[in-house]
């Protein structure tokens, strides 16, 4: 008889986020079993007793998530777990703190799509500018989209922060062969001047670019923000856009909402769930993967 | 329609174990619950909760798992979760923390086997040394060990004293006649090898405990046995799936053969697996520690 499928999900946070036990039980994980306020120390003897005690038929049917805040610690814990696997007792892993991973992975995806139907080109030399950049969505699109060949700067309120979380990007995630660069927040109108793309990753409520800034950026093409709650982070760029045009942009730059990056988003997490699910090699899980399911995804509805 | 079956996994610690978990999952139950941080005098009202919410039918649908990185506070638990039972409404429960019961069990039961076909010797004929012997499985090897007849030493790495107090510790919980030893050095170890017939290895994951230089010094050796998966072995020369294969770095004539951690954990596998399948299938219900895992081992090897 084949072994239920059980998904033992890390966090360093004090609960679990019901979205990603939801997600997981409907990717197909018949169980999902929550273990909080883990150490990142403690991750090497919890994922080698997950892998000792089924054949390894069966630990194709286990898996391991990763969930928490923090991006880098995330990352980490993803390469202590990788490192503790035993092979051939090992078994996939997949992080996504906050949903960061899948949620910056639609933006940029659905970005790009705009990029290529609406104005015919790619992330390729584009300059980005991440608003509100510094937490774990923005440092997440900031390195997928450089990877892609954008030139991204992450904008922040100090710029010493976002200098900080720019290197992070480039050397720790990007493995030093991207360079993300930093500005202060209140040097954005002159940034504005040469943006092509602007993420919108702020706290929920906060408007990071007004409808003046928008109207001065002459090469703007794409605008995506990922806050649901209004205000919107770009003005005039709702929750319901989805390459629909901006009033007030003198570029002709279209928006992407929340709501058609959340549906990206799921679609990308659901994905990676199930890509564990049937894998026969182990797999491990991040932001470049969740990237590549959200391009496919939306080639596939194209 | 008939409920489902549901297992209550209580830990003291601020995990419950991944290994604990594929295994109740895969042994049939439908339904594992975690709760961690769970205090010995929260057992009692744990289990009144447990027992009074789905009738005398759905009593038997339900189970109470104990684990946990500490031998007394689980056979504690256990007692308390068994004295908290209301009959008819009561549960079966099974305390194996760290898994260490059943591995420990399992471990035993190998050496004892191979002991028995390829030395015609019992446990009681035997002196044992148990390297890693203050940790959740060396207990458990110790004390299912003297109390199958083993002259047993528990072999702390850093302190003698150590290695006394939960001998004596043991000893008067378990009645049986555990000493202590401290193995710090090479030199120590070779001192305690030399009149051992038996070695359970039981120390962390991933150290070698003994080199094949200090395996010389074991004269009379007949068995050993490592439960370390992760490389290097704990006894330099065990494969992990050996089972009775001649030690390659045995003093010459004793005819020592070793036993591998994958070897132990197979029967460790099925034996734990077996435990929880009986707690779904009995019709009183079933308080099981480590001496019912020793029993269950035996049969299974």
């Amino acid at each position: 008889m084949e072994k239920p499928f059980i998904l033992h999900m890390l966090t360093t946070a004090k609960n679990l986020s019901p979205f990603d036990v939801n997600m997981a039980l409907d990717a197909g994980w018949v169980s999902a079993l929550p273990y909080i306020n883990v150490e990142p120390s403690e991750v090497q003897g919890l994922v080698q007793d997950a892998i000792f005690s089924r054949s390894t038929k069966n630990l194709k049917r286990t898996g391991i998530f990763i969930g928490g805040r923090d991006t880098k610690q995330a990352m980490d814990m993803l390469k202590t777990a990788k490192r503790s696997m035993v092979p051939p007792f090992e078994v996939s892993v997949f992080a996504d703190p906050s949903g960061a991973f899948t949620t910056a992975a639609g933006m940029v995806a659905a970005v790009e799509h705009e990029l290529i139907t609406k104005f015919n080109t790619t992330l390729e030399g584009k300059t980005i500018l991440a608003l509100g950049g510094t937490g774990p969505v923005g440092q997440a699109a900031a390195v997928i989209s450089a990877q892609a060949g954008a030139n991204v700067r992450i904008i922040g309120r100090q710029l010493e922060k976002a200098q900080a979380i720019a290197d992070l990007c480039s050397n720790e995630f990007g493995d030093g062969k991207i360079t993300i660069t930093a500005g202060a927040d209140a040097d954005k109108a002159e940034y504005m001047k040469t943006a092509d793309v602007v993420f919108a990753t702020g706290a929920a409520g906060i408007e990071l670019l007004s409808a003046e800034l928008v109207a001065s950026a002459p090469q703007l093409k794409v605008a995506a923000d990922v806050n649901a709650v209004p205000p919107a982070g770009i003005a005039g760029v709702d929750a319901f856009h989805n390459g629909t045009p901006i009033a007030g942009s003198n570029s002709g730059a279209v928006g992407i909402g929340a709501l058609a990056i959340g549906n990206i988003k799921y679609q990308a997490q659901n994905l990676l769930l199930k890509s564990m699910l049937n894998t026969d090699k182990p797999l491990y899980l991040h932001f470049e993967h969740a990237f590549a399911v959200a391009r496919d995804y939306i080639k596939s509805k194209a | 329609m008939e409920k489902r079956s549901i297992l209550h996994m209580l830990d003291p610690m601020p995990h419950n174990s991944p290994f604990d978990i594929n295994m109740a999952m895969d042994a049939g139950f439908d339904v594992l619950m975690p709760y961690s941080n769970v205090k010995l005098d929260s057992v009692n009202g744990l289990t009144q909760d447990a027992i009074f919410s789905r009738g005398p039918a759905g009593v038997k649908r339900t189970g109470i798992f104990i684990g946990g990185r500490d031998l007394a506070l689980a056979m504690d638990m256990l007692n308390a979760s068994q004295r908290a039972m209301v009959p008819p409404f009561e549960v079966s429960v099974f305390a194996d923390p760290s898994g260490a019961f059943t591995t420990a069990a399992a471990l035993v039961a190998c050496v004892e086997k191979e002991l028995q076909n390829k030395h015609g010797k019992t446990l009681a004929d035997c002196k044992a040394l148990v390297f890693g012997g203050t940790g959740p499985v060396g207990i458990a090897t110790g004390v299912i060990a003297s109390l199958a007849g083993a002259q047993t030493a528990l072999v702390d790495h850093l302190s003698a004293e150590t290695a006394d107090d939960v001998a004596k510790a043991y000893n008067r919980r378990f009645s049986c006649h555990l000493t202590g030893a401290v193995g710090g050095n090479d030199a120590e170890k070779a001192g305690l090898l030399r009149d051992a017939d038996i070695i359970f290895c039981t120390a962390k994951a991933g150290i070698q405990v003994l080199n094949a230089a200090t395996l010389k010094a074991a004269l009379q050796l007949k068995v050993a046995g490592d439960v370390n998966a992760v490389p290097p072995a704990g006894i330099e020369g065990i494969k992990r799936n050996d089972f009775g294969v001649p030690l390659s770095h045995a003093a010459e004539g004793t005819g020592a053969v070793g036993v591998g951690a994958l070897a132990v954990g197979n029967v460790k596998y099925q034996l734990q697996n077996e435990m929880l399948r009986l707690m779904l299938e009995t019709d009183k219900p079933l308080y099981l520690d480590f001496r019912a895992a020793f029993t269950k081992a035996r049969e299974i090897v």
